[in-house]
């Protein structure tokens, strides 16, 4: 019965004599594995054409929802991540497969005469299948694929005279944006796919025309297309996908934070098949004249993929073949290398752990260091994508909220001159690294570490002597307060006075009351004053009782003897908001202290930020992380029978209460 | 029937093009394949070439450049004396469709000489286009990408063995102060990878 349906769809179709003119094709010397390359390629290529289309359903190429919708394929959507997985993982071995396909193509001499336009065919092919790299690179709108695909316009514009029109056709305008995306979505998702059915269709009428290149010398009996070598083109792409689906599940294709184009991103590298031409252009320096950029980037691969498309010219030469071999094995061996070369000197801190002081380890040390910040900053994205969602605007409307991923920012650029953030445990990824100051360094150069500012840990530690106590370079050590009264009082004053161990247990007792008490003048979101009830009271009466001599200086509650600035709201967010946007309000000359280097950043002379930033700021340096734009939570440190509107409105009375003034704005 | 194969005799014998009608059949034939292509490639061409001023709003707020293109950036006070301050440049902008108001289109680094003469470096390397960083360790700017760096002045600088393949020193911007001490500058961006520095 089936039969009879076929021989009616045939009758009408000829769909039998199409098959069997594709199938039944002679292969003389019988099938061979080593003929698989271009059936791999062809499969790589359908892959990615049907992975490609299933994500275009959920793809969209605006820059402001590019990579909320890449976001989404990949962490909300079911099934997305292994497609978006295969889609990546294949693009990669494709470009792996073309150097393996052109090797078997040369070293079998299948590119000489007749087949010389078949070669170049091939040679098209080659190319269109870099563009669609390149192309798909840029179309998810994180910093990685913003910052390759830059350098890549950049170079567009070396050509002379018309290279800075090619440059703005390519990017859609003067500057990157919404055209830049949707042009490259077009060719990657129109133009470069139609371009290659049409030449592979050309591809494989010229092969079918000429037939398979085979030796001479080959004395096994011929075969048929089908089957035989249909079977080892099927088992050779089957294992193909299973080693690409095995590679998408075990390192899924991942998502950078969302491209800035004014974020520097020091992690900016193309991807790995790209990475021959990127160590390249850092050899055309200039330095003998000829061997500039233009010559690295444009004319050098120019001049070799002119070498390539008159291979099969030179092959009619005695030695042309075997010249041919060698030059295509040097194209090929030399960029590996090459390949190889980046990927060393980008490790070379790993590599080389011994050799610290170099400038190469330094190099390496910089580009991992930034991997791993825009490793942070995604974390950070991801987490807040999860809390709040993608708003209309996009991911950087939220980031641009987001007191830790914008304090992380601010405070690298504007504060890590100075002070470290040596953040540990949970929050270690938030860490940033101070100054460099030699430990043989004279005069004041540093200021204190912020982790954990205004905490009973940070408290103690400032009345503390010793390693890391108020003369250490974590607090007071590399500043000109090192000679003040403050560290005197607490290392020959307080400490001193306490010989026995008795002693030092009983003010280790104390400090760490005064400590907490201190600290529920800060109200930290992130601390557990409920619990540690009686040592906030007991702290409050050694403060009122000047057990410790703190307000023989220090203004406090009732206690208005002091001279320099008051302990009343220490480390607030009122308190933070003034020291960083006037610190002379705190540090003021009138009460005899002195401030002799950090900045106002917020003043009537200087604006270095806006009030907007300082807030993000000293959100971040309380571990808060209410976004910008809402209202921190109230936090009540002393357990008191006042309501939350009672505590909400103490809360103005003091900001105002400081310095007598009202709080900076 | 006799003259039906006559005349394909005849047209065989004026070859391909012979008759009027191949002729016509072949022009008809060329517009209809190249004219759709030509309508695309005009605009894919010549749209990015064009001038986009007049694409901007009427009534927008307008931060943005004066007529000799500077933007205001920060007070003197700001800029610190020898070391240099990163500073962004903020501005009005068209995206294609879309206005957007107060977007960073720039950043450049401004420093203080010990004289109080104010430079500006772009941020944007001249080799391939990458942002350079400036590294207080080291007092010079560093790009991450391929290896080029630039002291204090701008001029190249070779660290460590590796070449700089920088075609020029980094690129400085015109600064004006004006009687408030604001500082304007003159933000433009250079086409990178050519030795002579030109305006895009």
């Amino acid at each position: 019965m089936f039969g009879k349906l076929y021989n009616w769809v045939n009758s009408r179709t000829g769909v039998q004599e199409s098959l069997e003119e594709a199938l039944y094709e002679n292969i003389p010397g019988g099938s061979k594995w080593r003929y698989v390359s271009g059936s791999m390629l062809v499969f790589a290529f359908m892959t990615q054409a049907i992975t490609g289309i299933f994500l275009w359903m959920n793809y969209s190429a605006g820059s402001q929802n590019a990579w909320a919708s890449v976001y989404y394929i990949t962490y909300n959507m079911e099934g997305g991540s292994l497609l978006r997985g295969i889609h990546h993982v294949m693009a990669q071995a494709m470009v792996c497969l073309l150097p393996i396909h052109i090797l078997q193509v040369v070293i079998e001499k299948a590119y000489v005469k007749p087949r010389e336009f078949n070669w170049w065919l091939g040679l098209v092919l080659m190319k269109i299948t870099l563009a669609l790299g390149l192309t798909g690179y840029l179309l998810p709108w994180d910093q990685k694929g913003y910052w390759a695909t830059k350098v890549a316009t950049e170079l567009a514009a070396l050509p002379p005279v018309v290279g800075g029109y090619i440059q703005k056709i390519v990017v859609g305008g003067n500057e990157y944006g919404h055209f830049t995306l949707t042009r490259f979505f077009a060719l990657h998702a129109g133009v470069l796919p139609g371009l290659l059915v049409g030449f592979l269709v050309l591809h494989l009428a010229m092969f079918r025309k000429h037939g398979i290149t085979a030796h001479s010398s080959d004395k096994r009996p011929d075969q048929m297309f089908w089957p035989m070598q249909v079977l080892k083109d099927g088992v050779a792409c089957a294992l193909l996908f299973g080693l690409v689906v095995w590679f998408a599940l075990i390192h899924p294709a991942e998502l950078g934070p969302p491209a800035e184009p004014t974020e520097p991103y020091g992690a900016a590298r193309p991807e790995w098949y790209f990475l021959f031409l990127f160590q390249m252009l850092k050899y055309f320096d200039g330095s003998m004249g000829w061997n500039n950029e233009f010559v690295g980037a444009i004319v050098f691969p120019g001049v070799l993929f002119g070498f390539m498309f008159l291979m099969p010219f030179i092959a009619r030469v005695k030695i042309g073949h075997a010249l041919n071999v060698l030059m295509i094995a040097l194209v090929v061996g030399g960029a590996g290398y090459l390949t190889w070369e980046a990927r060393q000197e980008d490790n070379y801190n790993i590599n080389n752990p011994a050799d610290i002081e170099s400038a190469a380890y330094k190099k390496a040390a910089k580009f991992h260091a930034e991997v791993k910040r825009a490793d942070t900053e995604f974390e950070l994205i991801q987490e807040l994508v999860k809390d709040y969602g993608i708003p209309l605007e996009g991911p950087l409307a939220l980031q641009q909220k987001d007191p830790y991923t914008m304090g992380l920012r601010l405070f690298r650029r504007q504060c890590a001159s100075c002070h470290a953030y040596n953040a540990t445990g949970e929050n270690e990824r938030l860490a940033i690294a101070g100054p460099a100051i030699a430990a043989d360094a004279e005069g004041p150069m540093g200021a204190p570490d912020l982790y954990g500012f205004g905490s009973p840990a940070w408290i103690q530690g400032l009345l503390s002597v010793g390693e890391n106590g108020i003369g250490s370079a974590s607090y007071f050590g590399n500043t000109s307060h090192s000679e003040g009264e403050m560290i005197a009082h607490i290392r020959d004053t307080m400490w001193a006075e306490a010989e026995s161990e008795e002693d030092k247990k009983n003010l280790l007792v104390m400090v760490e009351e005064v400590s907490w008490a201190l600290s529920a003048e800060a109200k930290l979101p992130y601390l557990d004053y409920a619990a540690n009830q009686e040592k906030i009271q007991s702290g409050i009466d050694h403060l009122n009782d000047d057990t410790l001599g703190c307000v023989g200086c220090h203004n406090y509650q009732e206690n208005e003897f002091g001279y320099v600035f008051t302990l009343d709201n220490y480390a607030s967010s009122e308190w933070l908001t003034t020291m960083i946007s006037d610190p002379n309000q705190i540090y003021s000359e009138d009460w005899g202290t002195h401030n002799d280097r950090m900045p106002a950043f917020h003043s009537e002379a200087t604006k270095l930020l806006t009030a907007d930033e300082i807030e993000l700021l000293v959100r971040f340096l309380r571990q808060d992380r209410t976004l910008l734009g809402t209202s921190s939570a109230i936090v009540n440190p002393i357990a008191t029978s006042e309501s939350p509107e009672e505590a909400a409105e103490e809360a103005i009375e003091t900001t105002k209460d400081l310095s007598g003034e009202e709080s900076a704005d | 029937m006799s003259e039906k194969n006559n005349s394909s005799a005849d047209e065989s014998r004026r070859g391909f093009f012979g008759s009027f009608s191949a002729v016509a059949a072949a022009f008809v034939g060329a517009f209809l394949g190249v004219g759709p292509v030509c309508v695309g490639i005009y605009a894919f061409i010549m749209d990015p070439l064009r001038d986009k001023s007049k694409d901007l709003p009427k009534k927008s707020r307008g931060t943005g450049a004066d007529s000799e293109g500077f933007f205001r950036v920060a007070s003197v006070d700001e800029i610190a004396s020898v070391v240099p301050r990163r500073f962004t440049i903020v501005a009005d902008k068209q995206d294609a469709w879309n206005f957007i108001e107060n977007q960073a289109v720039g950043s450049v680094y401004l420093q203080k000489s010990e004289t109080g003469d104010i430079s500006c470096f772009h941020t944007t390397c001249p080799h391939a286009g990458c942002s350079v960083a400036y590294e207080q360790d080291s007092a010079a700017y560093h790009c991450p990408c391929h290896n080029s760096s630039f002291q204090l002045d701008g001029s190249k600088l070779e660290i460590g063995g590796s070449t700089n393949p920088s075609p020029r020193s980094l690129d400085k911007l015109d600064v004006k102060v004006d009687d408030d001490n604001n500082v304007f500058v003159r933000y433009v961006d250079y086409y990178t990878g050519k030795h002579d520095r030109i305006e895009k």
